[in-house]
């Protein structure tokens, strides 16, 4: 072998680790938990900054614009150019709003841009308020933004599987992966670990950390004080040292053992954990929900997958039977199933497949879901059995079991109109030929 | 195939950019860390990437409280600590404290503005002038609460006055 060769083969070999590190082909389904989460903490934040927003972004507040402008010409806000309370007061409607469209998952792909913009602008603007979470805030938001999200657990999603089942019913959409996906998956993780990493090794040149005492004096202070937990750490003492070594250790044991299969769901186990303690002891909500959300960028896709396929064996299959010359139940259908990510409602049209369970002439009346149990409920017991059963239809829930409204409403208005399915199709038809 | 391999090199250098934002945002300072800030800075700004992670580190730190002293036209003293009506359940305990830090760390720049604010606020007691203090905590040991001493005793702060200015009329 010549030197040439021997270099082109590793160099080929490096390409192929690289490649395998930072480009596998994964879908983005745990990023999707970290958007969800992610949009979530940042609504009820900014929503309850709603009372105070002249105090904190206005040019009569804590930070007049002229010191929240400084020489830096990269340190930029959209709120240096807003001039007057109801601008302020647009934008930040149309953050909240936009919040409203990540968590949901709606037009996913600019809408994450502009609540990047808002955070970013919002940070600028007033930097007294940016602490700890802002911090990771900003980084996990970039990578969303750099990242495919809104393909999955999304009405991005729901939107696209309802234009594939149109054309044909039982269409479905394979799930969504993509290397670029890996890659961002893969700097998330980075993301987590280095911040980690920084935290421990930044402890270890303190002497409170070092001998154990830091936890005591983190409950002393103003912000976390707790004379509860005082008292019991003054007489278990021992636990102070605990929480102090324990703190460090699982900070550095995250950043080299999460990486493993064997150890990964008890470094994210412990991680939860203890973010789980900064909630509850220090008031740390906001900042710890938002770090569990970035440590979702370690679940597995299998283990979301295998989540999914236990839901569906607890729940067991489930058939809907619906008559496919009516063009109003098919399209019922399609706006139903793209709700059903994990394909738990199988369907049949009784007009070409007539059900062995449900007699065609009580198909005319309405349609039915057959349970795995062998029953077969109609109309709007259907429906009412299957949105609590499928994750998707969830958000269906309230609608549905309203104690005796719900009943008395939606089995009258399914009767009426399976009844009148025909008439309601071709009104439907003929309002679409008009459009 | 050439474009599928630029798309590869292109997002390999990216990947490689950003990692590098991730490690030299919060790295101490050094010959190399510097080198690499002097061309990464603006990318950290403007994305506010540029973070350190030393939460409660090396130390955990003592605090300070903000008080403040209104005089009324009568000339008597009342005394605020506004971080008391805090809760640990809404966002704007951090906002506020994060607010009067600065007004103790840069007083040059907000004092006026928060003994304005103050005046206002309390325009029921006729206020003449406010006082701003630092009260700095002092370390409060687990000896000192085995001996029966309260973390809130005035003995544990040091008080420091940082501006006294009139109300404005």
């Amino acid at each position: 072998m010549t030197f040439a060769s021997f270099l082109r083969a590793r160099l080929a070999a490096l390409s192929d680790l690289w490649s395998r590190i930072w480009f596998q082909d994964r879908p983005t389904t745990p990023l999707e938990i970290t958007r969800i989460g992610v949009g979530i903490a940042l609504l009820i934040h900014y929503a309850l900054a709603t009372p105070y927003l002249s105090d904190l972004w206005g040019d009569n507040g804590w930070v007049p614009r002229d010191v929240a402008i400084t020489n830096d010409p990269w340190s930029l806000s959209l709120l240096f150019g807003v001039t007057s309370p109801w601008q302020l007061a647009a934008f930040h409607y149309v953050f909240l709003a936009s919040c409203v469209a990540f968590i949901l998952g709606w037009r996913t792909s600019w809408v994450k841009w502009f609540l990047l913009i808002g955070q970013i602008s919002y940070d600028h603007r007033d930097p007294l308020l940016f602490y700890g979470v802002d911090k990771i805030l900003a980084a996990l938001l970039f990578i969303m933004c750099l990242a495919p999200v809104g393909r999955a657990i999304s009405l991005d999603r729901v939107r696209a599987v309802r234009a594939a089942k149109r054309k044909n019913l039982g269409a479905t959409l394979p799930q969504f992966t993509s290397q670029w996906t890996g890659a961002c998956t893969r700097l998330m993780q980075i993301q987590m670990a280095t911040l980690f990493f920084y935290s421990a090794v930044s402890k270890l040149g303190g002497n409170d950390w070092w001998y154990g005492d830091a936890v005591w004096y983190v409950f002393t202070t103003d912000e976390h004080y707790s004379p509860i937990l005082l008292r019991i750490f003054a007489s278990q003492y021992w636990l102070v040292n605990l929480a102090t070594y324990g703190t460090i250790l699982i900070e550095l044991g995250y950043v080299f053992l999460i990486w493993q299969r064997a150890t990964r769901l008890y470094l994210l186990a412990l991680a939860l954990f203890l973010h789980a303690q900064f909630a509850l002891l220090m008031g740390l909500y906001y900042f710890s929900f938002t770090m569990m959300m970035g440590h979702m960028g370690f679940v597995r896709p299998e283990w979301l997958t295998n989540l999914g396929l236990a839901w569906k064996t607890k729940i067991g299959a489930m058939e809907m039977i619906y008559d496919g010359r009516c063009g109003f139940c098919v399209r019922s259908m399609v706006w139903f199933l793209a709700f059903d990510g994990l394909q738990q409602i199988g369907i049949r049209n009784f007009r070409i497949d007539p059900s062995p369970v449900v007699s065609d002439e009580k198909m005319e009346k309405a349609l039915y879901l057959v349970l795995p149990d062998g029953r077969a409920l109609p109309g709007f017991e259907a429906y009412r059995y299957a949105v609590l059963r499928v994750p998707g239809l969830w958000w269906m829930v309230p609608f549905f079991y309203i104690p005796v409204l719900s009943r008395a409403v939606g089995t009258p208005v399914y009767n009426y109109i399976a009844s009148h399915r025909s008439q309601i199709s071709t009104i439907f038809i003929s309002a679409q030929r008009g459009a | 195939m050439l474009r599928q391999r630029l798309t590869h090199i292109a997002m390999s250098l990216f990947v490689t950019w950003q990692t590098l934002a991730i490690v030299v945002a919060p790295a101490p300072g050094s010959y190399l860390s510097d080198a690499l800030r002097t061309v990464m800075q603006p990318y950290l700004t403007l994305l506010r990437l540029d973070s350190q992670w030393d939460f409660f580190a090396p130390n955990v730190g003592e605090g300070s409280r903000l008080r403040y002293i209104v005089e009324d036209k009568d000339g008597r003293q009342h005394t605020f600590n506004p971080a008391k009506q805090l809760s640990w359940f809404h966002p704007n305990y951090f906002w506020v404290r994060g607010w009067y830090y600065a007004i103790m760390d840069d007083p040059e720049i907000y004092a006026d503005a928060a003994i304005e604010r103050f005046c206002k606020e309390h325009a029921a007691l006729h206020p003449v002038a406010v006082t701003l203090l630092e009260m700095q905590e002092e370390r409060f040991t687990r000896e000192d609460f085995l001996a029966g001493k309260d973390r809130n005793d005035p003995h544990f702060f040091n008080a420091r006055t940082i501006k006294h200015a009139q109300c404005p009329e």
